[in-house]
């Protein structure tokens, strides 16, 4: 994003409005005006879309590569290149009643960089990428993080892209559920390397008596799952049987 | 598209949040489901005065794009935000009557929601809990804060932007309700829940006043 400094008036209303605080004020032409510091703008949209400016001063120019990467995962109206969808994920669990993605015996891992509003260079997100591609996991075909990592066996993701930042971008992946809590102590590891924040869910197809076996393996691991979930009720049709 | 998982706040706020979440899957049922998003936005109308958010991605929140267009376009997908545990029970029954064939997600306390699945004749079919944030969390703002942010998953509701409608209502230049709708407006997909929003901003500012 970018701000017309001819147009601005200084007036700072849009400053609260960036979600990573990238917008100053700097001395330009003898008058206040804002300025939106460029490697930390994310390109997310919503000083634009906010509608805030009176001047209308702030405006997208034309992104070229690899800056465009910025929008296409930070803005989540923006339609990625890789699976032509809005959003940064995945139906993931959502639709796992019809689609049978996540099996029982199988976990479903979503480790989102960046998140909460702390934002990630794809140089941390290829550190943990690469975490997990030694332990072997199977990385998401479908989401766009998956677009961007150039050796599956590695993890390793192209490096045009490594010093770009962006708001958050998620890398899912599937993995047996007795090698869970090793992926969960690999990610315990590597978030003491980077610079940056994440959040993860625990995906898992539930049992026939009700229980949720990943659980346990999670507090074995080390991590504390919160009351508050996201549930998939099973009324997808048809239903997608048991792997 | 974690977006609804990692919502913060204790029990009691969470208590009073939880968002429906509907979707075709795509090479399943997805092709020919138009009309059928259409009925059940149909549906959920019926407890639109129980609503505090819908909407979707593509088409924007109740601020934006009002039920009654909902109820005309097409949907990729479906969401609608309730505060009572009771009206989402009711309107679940009813999408569980008509037997649309698409996939609905809650996302809520589980023990809430495994009870209110008990009560209706469903069980849980899979479930994605939350284990967190790690790394660097001294780069994030306070609790309070992002028990607000963290109710819009893309993270289009800044800190900066919390604080400065706390710092507002703090000298009397804007209400709870402008406050917390304002952040509303911000979250493009309606699973902002600006109920909860004004209660926190409530906490905060009271506890700013030193209350």
């Amino acid at each position: 994003m970018k701000i017309n400094k001819e147009k601005c008036i200084g007036c700072e209303v849009c400053h609260p409005y960036c979600t990573v605080g990238a917008i100053i004020t700097i001395e330009w032409c003898s008058k206040s005006v804002s300025e939106i510091i460029e490697d930390e703008c994310v390109e997310c949209g919503v000083c634009l879309r906010s509608e805030v400016c009176p001047t209308q001063a702030i405006y997208m120019p034309e992104l070229k590569w690899p800056r465009s990467i910025r929008a296409a995962f930070s803005d989540p109206l923006s339609t990625h290149p890789s699976t032509n969808e809005m959003g940064r994920g995945t139906e993931e669990m959502k639709t796992n009643d019809v689609t049978g993605r996540f099996g029982r015996g199988i976990a479903g891992v979503a480790v989102e960089m960046g998140r909460p509003g702390v934002g990630t260079t794809f140089e941390d997100l290829q550190k943990v990428c690469m975490t997990l591609a030694r332990l072997g996991v199977q990385f998401e075909p479908e989401n766009p993080v998956s677009a961007i990592i150039v050796d599956k066996k590695t993890g390793k993701i192209n490096a045009e892209i490594l010093d770009e930042k962006v708001l958050s971008a998620i890398i899912e992946f599937k993995i047996e559920n007795d090698r869970l809590k090793e992926a969960l102590l690999a990610l315990k590891e590597i978030s003491n390397q980077i610079d940056t924040v994440f959040s993860v869910g625990l995906i898992t197809r539930v049992t026939q008596d009700g229980s949720i076996p990943s659980i346990s393996i999670a507090r074995d691991a080390g991590f504390l799952p919160r009351p508050k979930t996201k549930t998939n009720i099973g009324l997808g049709r048809p239903l997608k049987g048991e792997i | 598209m974690t977006h609804t998982l990692h919502r913060m706040g204790d029990i009691e706020s969470l208590r009073e949040d939880y968002v429906m979440l509907i979707m075709p899957a795509k090479g399943v049922n997805f092709d020919g489901s138009e009309e059928k998003m259409r009925q059940i936005w149909d549906i959920i109308s019926h407890y639109q005065s129980d609503l505090i958010n819908f909407g979707n991605l593509t088409d924007g929140n109740s601020q934006r794009t009002t039920m009654e267009v909902f109820k005309r376009i097409n949907s990729r997908a479906i969401h609608a935000v309730f505060m009572d545990r009771e009206a989402l029970k009711a309107c679940l029954k009813e999408l569980k009557d008509h037997n649309f064939g698409i996939s609905v997600v809650i996302s809520g306390l589980y023990e809430d929601v495994k009870t209110i699945c008990s009560e209706i004749g469903l069980s849980p079919h899979t479930v994605e809990h939350s284990l967190g944030i790690h790394g660097k969390t001294e780069k994030l703002p306070d609790e309070k804060i992002l028990e607000i942010t963290t109710m819009c998953g893309h993270g289009m509701v800044s800190p900066n932007l919390v604080k400065e409608m706390a710092k507002k209502i703090d000298n009397g230049k804007m209400t709870y309700e402008k406050a917390s709708r304002e952040l509303s407006a911000m979250c493009q997909c309606g699973i902002f829940n600006s109920y909860r929003a004004e209660k926190i901003l409530r906490k905060m500012t009271a506890a700013s006043k030193g209350a």
